[in-house]
């Protein structure tokens, strides 16, 4: 019976990786549909920081000088001569090197993308140690106390509703 | 009106000091307390709470009298009061700046010492509950000293001033103005009583369970509404700013969302401690940062800090933060490496494959999500510190590195709710996840079928359809056996709160995934067409009242009842501010905005159209969140307090 089960549901487990896999394939490679021009605004602009505010997009602003940034974006983007990235570069030779939203992978802004992936392995690394640490050493010296508690805990257990 | 000239502010002036003497004799009364275990000095202990209470209550009503009579004696009311604003955004004014946030918070906290020490009034006499108190005490202190000395409200300003420009225009534009700040602070502030039982624990040396079990509504408490604080402010971000977004990792808002994580962390990891004795030392931890993230937080984007590096010292509360946090930092680290040998955990784990095993790596991911978001708020500062540049991280940065860290948490969230203590078996796993895995299945499926595209969001659908499936089977089972107390607890609160998890995740995945938008240049009579709808606008209005003139475009979608994203031009403060207007829906919504410059009488308008999929299922998911955590807060079926967690395991648990 058991060993019955163990076939049975190895083949739906293997089937259903199959199923999810397709429907990844299916609908992560198919064509995301066109884009409309705002979406290209909108997409481009998600890049660029505002100038005059903290930390806020072009694409998230109201300031004036993000609506600048906005409108010429917008007209780059109707002239349909150069790529997003193209545009990018544009608007930050413009208007300064401060304009853009995600930072370099050069220069000191390497860290910021780093760390956190060093954060990670040291946050696994930590763990796995203490896994270690806590399969080895069994526990501490019980006390009596703890004894004590455990016991009656074991003797009361037949009172259990 | 000049007959009220200055009483708000002398009378505010004066319970701020009367509360500072009140939370000093309070600390100390606390502290000797606890040091001589004299029961006169104790019983004083409560009477400073309540006397704490009445003067924060008393400077916040006197706040909230100079604000409706218009005192513009007082420099705050002047800087954030106008004779017209109306009545209820007037009374929002009061926490519309640092002054009056800060109040605010003083009152919060002066509650929160209230309540605590109502609620120990038995226990009063434990040495344990004096020094949390204490730790109340120093903590209302230092609040109300910042409130009375460097951001005082009840400064009397320049003569002569009748009248001032209001608040700022996005804080009158909203009813949720109302409701998000005092959310937030409910939950910010809330962290300080965990806190502070940590402390004690840790002072007295009584680091075992004890007082986490008696802390753990108040953590859950704080934890509800710093959560329903944090997603008000995604509701007004959307319903205001008109960018049609809800998240934008920015600064202020990474300031409440960092406790926040920590804080989640806690009440996950928490129940290892529970169950098995260990992690005693990561949570201590946990909740000290909470609670000295929240103090970061405010220093971060009350100090000016963020626009240089070089400007916190000429606020004139930036020292006095980071000063504060310095030593809570200090004095907590030194506490816990001083409690070292008590802090050994006596408990052990048997596999990773195991509940536990769980909420380690639930706690990992938490952990390198509050690193991500900290890094990417702070690393500005840390370039122009040593490199005198300006740089902006924004939310590509945030977008890139969250995303892999929220599907893992969707993983985690389909596979642990089934998982047992100390042990799993594959066979077990595979018998349990069965279901779950079939409604990741069907819902990746439904996803495909609608039309969805991309990789990490097809993730997000099928996980999150797996971990709904996780989540219902805990709760079906529970109900089954035990009725409707199947639905209360913290296993099966919990689950709840999961639930509605899953869907703040999905829809996010789809609304940032999936959103199209569209500028429409519009004439009266000609509709237009975009994304399947027909938008037709009818009238461009004006209205002009004592505080603003407003332009609306009247803009009827599909032929329905017309729609009026809006202009305001507030016309003390010389600022415009749009307002979308949002055709919601289950399957998306369209949010209209209308865009500058207008002309009234053109009978033309430009407007932008987002079609926003799933975003309701934001609003439904935060409220599922917040009835599970009201179910996990009350008992669930009680386990016997004895329960050997370390006894043998019941064989019919685990093949159930």
């Amino acid at each position: 019976m058991n060993a019955a089960f163990n076939v049975k549901s190895r083949w739906s487990w293997l089937v259903m990786l199959l199923i999810a896999t397709g429907l990844l394939l299916v609908g992560g490679m198919r064509d995301t549909g066109p884009l409309t021009q705002q979406d290209r605004i909108d997409l481009i602009t998600k890049h660029l920081a505002c100038p005059t505010c903290q930390g806020e997009s072009v694409y998230v602003s109201r300031a004036p000088s993000a609506e600048a940034i906005r409108s010429e974006v917008a007209r780059q983007v109707a002239a349909s001569v150069r790529t997003n990235d193209e545009i990018i570069g544009y608007i930050e030779q413009r208007f300064g090197g401060q304009v853009l939203l995600v930072p370099r992978s050069t220069g000191l802004e390497v860290l910021v993308w780093a760390l956190p992936v060093v954060a990670l392995v040291c946050a696994v690394a930590a763990l796995a140690f203490s896994f270690r640490r806590w399969r080895t050493v069994s526990g501490g010296e019980i006390s009596q106390e703890d004894a004590r508690l455990v016991a009656d805990a074991l003797n009361n257990q037949d009172d259990r509703p | 009106m000049f007959a009220d000239s200055g009483v708000a502010g002398t009378v505010g002036r004066a319970l701020l000091l009367v509360g500072i003497v009140g939370s000093l004799f309070g600390a100390i009364a606390a502290i000797s307390s606890a040091r001589t275990r004299e029961a006169a000095v104790t019983k004083l202990i409560s009477r400073f709470a309540i006397l704490n209470a009445v003067a924060a209550v008393g400077a916040f009503a006197s706040m909230e009298y100079a604000m409706i009579t218009r005192d513009f004696s007082l420099a705050y009311v002047q800087k954030v009061g106008s004779t017209a604003t109306p009545a209820l955004y007037n009374f929002a004014a009061v926490w519309s700046a640092l002054e009056g946030s800060l109040l605010m918070w003083v009152l919060i906290l002066a509650g929160y010492t209230v309540a605590v020490s109502f609620w120990l009034r038995k226990k009063m006499d434990d040495v344990l509950t004096n020094w949390a108190m204490g730790v109340m005490f120093i903590v209302s202190l230092f609040f109300f000293l910042l409130s009375f000395g460097p951001a005082n409200p009840f400064v009397v300003g320049a003569a002569g001033v009748v009248d001032g420009p209001g608040p700022n225009p996005l804080l009158q534009n909203h009813l949720l103005v109302m409701f998000h700040p005092p959310m937030l602070y409910l939950g910010y502030v809330g962290m300080t009583v965990p806190f502070a039982f940590a402390i004690a624990a840790l002072v007295t040396g009584r680091v075992g369970e004890g007082w986490l079990l008696a802390t753990r509504r108040w953590t859950l408490f704080a934890w509800g509404f710093l959560t329903i604080g944090i997603i008000l402010g995604g509701w007004w971000s959307y319903e205001v700013l008109g960018w049609s977004g809800v998240w934008a990792w920015d600064p202020v808002e990474n300031a409440s969302l960092l406790p926040w994580i920590t804080a989640t962390a806690y009440i996950h990891s928490v129940l290892v401690q529970e169950r098995r004795g260990m992690l005693r030392v990561w949570n201590l931890s946990l909740l000290v940062s909470t609670f000295s993230l929240t103090i970061l937080g405010t220093f971060l984007t009350r100090s000016g800090v963020l626009n240089s590096v070089h400007a916190f010292s000429e606020s004139a509360i930036g020292p006095w933060l980071l000063s504060f946090f310095a030593i809570i930092v200090v004095v907590s680290v030194g506490l816990i490496g001083w409690r070292g040998d008590r802090l050994h955990s006596p408990g052990s784990i048997d596999s990773a494959l195991s509940r536990e095993g769980a909420f380690l790596a639930n706690n990992v991911l938490f952990a390198v999500f509050a690193f991500v978001v900290l890094l990417g708020t702070v690393f500005p500062l840390v370039v122009e510190a040593l490199q005198s540049r300006t740089i902006v991280v924004g939310e590509p940065f945030f977008d890139q590195l969250v995303i892999p860290i929220g599907i893992a948490m969707l993983t985690l969230m389909a596979i642990a709710p089934v998982l047992p203590w100390r042990k799993a078996s594959g066979e077990l796993l595979s018998q349990r996840l069965f279901w779950p895995a079939w409604c990741g299945i069907g819902a990746l499926a439904l996803s495909v079928f609608v039309g969805a595209t991309g990789f990490a969001p097809l993730l997000a659908f099928g996980l999150g359809g797996f971990a709904t499936g996780s989540a219902l089977r805990q709760v079906v089972l529970a109900t089954r056996r035990q009725g409707w107390r199947g639905l209360v607890g913290r296993a099966n609160g919990g689950m709840i709160v999961h639930v509605g998890v899953i869907m703040i995740s999905v829809a996010l995945a789809a609304s940032n995934s999936f959103t199209h938008s569209q500028e429409l240049s519009l004439v009266v009579g000609k509709p237009a067409t975009f994304s399947g709808h027909t938008f037709e606008l009818i009238d461009v209005v004006q209205i002009t009242t004592d505080r603003d003139i407003s332009v609306k475009a009247l803009v009827s979608v599909d032929g329905g009842k017309p729609y009026a994203p809006a202009i305001t031009k507030f016309t003390k403060i010389g600022m415009n501010v749009g307002t979308p207007s949002v055709r919601t829906g289950f399957g998306s919504d369209i949010y209209l905005t209308l865009e500058p410059p207008v002309r009234q009488d053109s009978n033309e308008a430009r407007i932008k159209v987002f079609i926003k999929p799933l975003i309701l299922w934001l609003w439904i998911g935060s409220g599922l969140m917040a009835v599970g955590t009201v179910l996990a807060a009350f008992p669930g079926k009680r386990r016997k307090p004895t329960d050997p967690t370390s006894a043998l395991i019941d064989s019919h648990e685990v093949s159930r």
